[in-house]
């Protein structure tokens, strides 16, 4: 069973809804896809002519799914990943989150969509490196609520990012900044600040790209453990053949486009 | 809520932030302190630029008539006891006097060669003022003139040979050796301090004093050179140089009679109650009366009728004025350059932080919000460094003249010549409005040019910024 990738499809008949003519993968719920995208097309002046980097991708993500999109370098899959998680805007096409059109919305509501409904975890981290590490958990946090409203909550979040640092092995690192702290200690703070708001889409950049093999086996045990609890949709880039086993599903791109769904037997 | 929080995060983990804050530090700090000195020094012209002069001077242009209002010609009126009366009548008047001013040549080794040597400052064009001494000790400063301490001589340090009196309800009496004489007794004078200086004068000298006087009586305009010796007997001291160098007293009367007049008084003094809320009020009703009874023209014809001090001292006044919005201009440039500095951080820490912005942006901050966090980073840098600034104005202006004399006593030459000037403090007055405009203009500036960086920062690509390593 093949997503229908060769080709766009009419983005005025999607009103946020499931894309009419896909299909779900077998033993899944029909629920609403939390994150969804239609025709996404993706180019990028070069010189005078345009280089297209997506050529028209429809993907869906169910709550609770594990995806792993993978792919050789330059196929698109971080190009699609910003584009999913509202970071770039598609040249064509269109980007679902929990049923809504995000770029027809002002750049305030999409911001706050990105805020409350997608974590990221990058291959590199990403913290601020003048924050500690309960400050870096507590971000998204501080951006979604205003200095009031923080305040008065701010116990609670404090709360929250502590016991899910100390369940991930880092309560004695709590006051430590970045640079004091090493890659695998340093990517759970970003899996703590990517869960603090219970967003229901995680995306994740090759989140063990950067870690040795046994730092990042823990790593990513946290990552599907909280996964798993939590029902998270996770969507995760990875070159890892192993750790795309353990997701459901198993996406291939190649030259901008989905080339093989694991719900069909993967290519060898 | 992570724009405050950010921008202090930013503000302290980076040092470099802290030379922009200097920056506004230092500007407005001189700005309050230089123009709390210039208001000081303002002010405190102001009290010195007074000198002798009354808080309003009438000078009647003694024309033969006055057109009144319902056009009549009216005669003009000279009896300045009836004017005199009439002022005092006044319930903003403290005290009035008539004054009769005329003006000489000072030759003090006798008239001829005072006369013949033009070109150098050996003439020198006198100012001979007639009082009545009672009455001039009420309306003007002249009785705290005669007690006030000898000036230091200029350049050599030396004081005044000549004394003050040394009765002062009747300084005009002459010495007693010269009295001994055959020869009849000179008129008795008061020399200013600066004049005696000048001249080299002591007490009991006799000088000569040449002039031109008019004679109103005779059909022809017929012009009679005068000149008589009159003898030093003290010095006063006002606190106007000018007036000390030019200034001559004597009875009223011994001035008419040397001039060979029968008009006493040239003008009248006024001394008010309360000179800065009255003075307008007081000369608009005498000045309106007076000339209903036939003394002025009607008001603001002639404007040298009546003025008020600073009428006389507009130039000068007006000239510190000017100086002390000149200098705020230029101080204003240094805060333009704090305002570049600031930029300047900004600019590097947003290219330096691209990766943070494209983070904060990952975690949902909207561009808005980006741009709010780097203004504020120029909002604290200008509220702490304008509030440190202020404050080490405000301080440095009450302290300003103990810091300048240790300054003088450490690198061992002066900063502010007390000489020069007629106070031998440097005055500084702090308005609280004017700190606050100050401070006020700063944090715009500084806001001003953050903007520019802080709209950078927020127009990046998320995309790009998170690539950036």
């Amino acid at each position: 069973m093949t997503l229908p990738s060769d080709g766009p499809i009419p983005t005025g008949s999607l009103p946020g809804g499931p894309i009419p003519g896909s299909t779900v993968p077998s033993g899944q719920l029909r629920t609403e896809p939390v994150l969804a995208c239609a025709g996404v097309r993706r180019s990028f002046p070069v010189g005078e002519r345009r280089l297209e980097i997506l050529h028209g991708i429809n993907l869906e993500l169910r709550a609770g799914e594990r995806l792993a999109l993978m792919g050789t370098s330059g196929a698109g899959k971080t190009t699609l990943l910003h584009i999913l998680g509202l970071l770039d805007r598609p040249t064509e096409g269109s980007v679902y989150v929990a049923g809504q059109d995000a770029w027809s919305l002002s750049a305030r509501r999409r911001a706050n969509l990105r805020n409350e409904k997608i974590g990221f975890v990058f291959q590199f981290y990403h913290l601020l490196p003048e924050l500690s590490a309960l400050e870096n958990a507590v971000l998204p946090a501080m951006i979604k609520l205003s200095r009031r409203a923080f305040r008065s909550n701010r116990a609670e979040f404090l709360d929250r990012a502590t016991t899910m640092l100390t369940r991930f092995g880092l309560a004695d690192r709590l006051g430590h900044r970045p640079s004091q702290l090493s890659g695998g200690e340093q990517q759970r703070i970003a899996i703590a600040r990517a869960l603090l708001l219970d967003p229901p889409i995680l995306i994740a950049d090759e989140p063990t790209g950067n870690l040795d093999r046994g730092t990042g086996e823990k790593v990513l045990e946290i990552l599907l453990d909280e996964q798993s609890e939590r029902g998270v949709a996770l969507m995760l880039v990875t070159h890892d053949e192993r750790l795309a086993k353990r997701c459901e599903r198993v996406l291939y791109m190649e030259d901008g486009l989905i080339q093989a769904d694991s719900s069909a037997p993967i290519p060898t | 809520m992570f724009r405050t929080f950010l921008s202090l995060r930013y503000l302290k983990a980076r040092k470099t932030n802290w030379i922009g804050m200097a920056g506004i530090l230092v500007a407005v700090g001189a700005l309050v302190l230089i123009l709390s000195i210039m208001a000081g020094f303002l002010e405190e012209s102001r009290r010195t630029l007074r000198g002798n002069l009354a808080d309003l001077v009438i000078q009647p242009s003694f024309q033969s008539s006055v057109l009144q209002e319902n056009g009549d010609w009216v005669p003009m009126q000279t009896d300045v006891e009836r004017m005199l009366e009439i002022i005092r009548e006044d319930p903003g008047v403290a005290a009035a006097t008539p004054q009769l001013q005329w003006y000489g040549i000072f030759a003090p080794d006798g008239g001829e060669s005072a006369l013949e040597k033009p070109m150098q400052d050996a003439i020198q064009l006198i100012e001979l003022v007639g009082i009545d001494v009672e009455g001039e000790g009420e309306a003007t400063d002249f009785r705290e003139s005669l007690e006030t301490e000898f000036g230091k001589k200029p350049g050599l340090g030396k004081h005044c040979n000549v004394g003050r009196p040394a009765d002062l309800d009747d300084p005009f009496v002459n010495l007693r050796e010269i009295r001994q004489r055959r020869t009849r007794p000179k008129v008795p004078i008061l020399v200013g301090e600066q004049l005696a200086y000048l001249w080299g004068l002591r007490r009991g000298q006799e000088v000569s004093l040449v002039t031109a006087t008019y004679d109103e009586n005779s059909s022809k305009l017929n012009e009679t050179a005068a000149n008589a010796r009159f003898q030093v007997v003290g010095s006063f001291r006002s606190k106007d140089n000018e007036t000390d160098s030019r200034r001559i007293y004597m009875d009223r009367r011994a001035l008419a009679d040397f001039l060979q007049r029968d008009r006493l008084w040239s003008a009248v003094l006024v001394k008010l109650n309360d000179y800065k809320r009255d003075k307008d009020a007081v000369r608009a009703r005498l000045w309106s009366k007076l000339h209903a009874e036939g003394f002025l023209s009607a008001p603001g014809i002639r404007i040298n009728e009546f003025r008020t001090w600073e009428d006389f001292r507009a130039t000068l006044l007006a000239a510190i004025q000017n100086e002390k919005a000149l200098m705020g201009i230029m101080l204003s440039l240094v805060l333009v350059v704090a305002g570049f500095t600031v930029f300047a951080l900004l600019s590097m820490m947003v290219t330096e932080k691209r990766r943070d912005i494209g983070i904060l942006c990952a975690l949902g901050a909207t561009p808005r919000g980006v741009l709010a966090l780097f203004l504020m980073i120029g909002l604290w840098e200008a509220v702490i460094g304008s509030a440190f600034g202020a404050l080490v104005g405000v301080l440095g202006a009450y302290n300003i003249d103990a810091i300048e004399r240790k300054l003088s006593s450490t690198f061992g030459f002066q900063i502010f010549n007390r000489d020069i000037y007629l106070f031998d403090y440097i005055p500084a007055e702090v308005s609280v409005s004017g700190v606050a405009w100050i401070v006020g203009g700063a944090v715009f500036s500084t806001l001003l040019f953050a903007a520019i960086p802080a709209w950078r920062a927020s127009r990046l690509d998320p995309v790009e910024a998170l690539r950036h390593e």
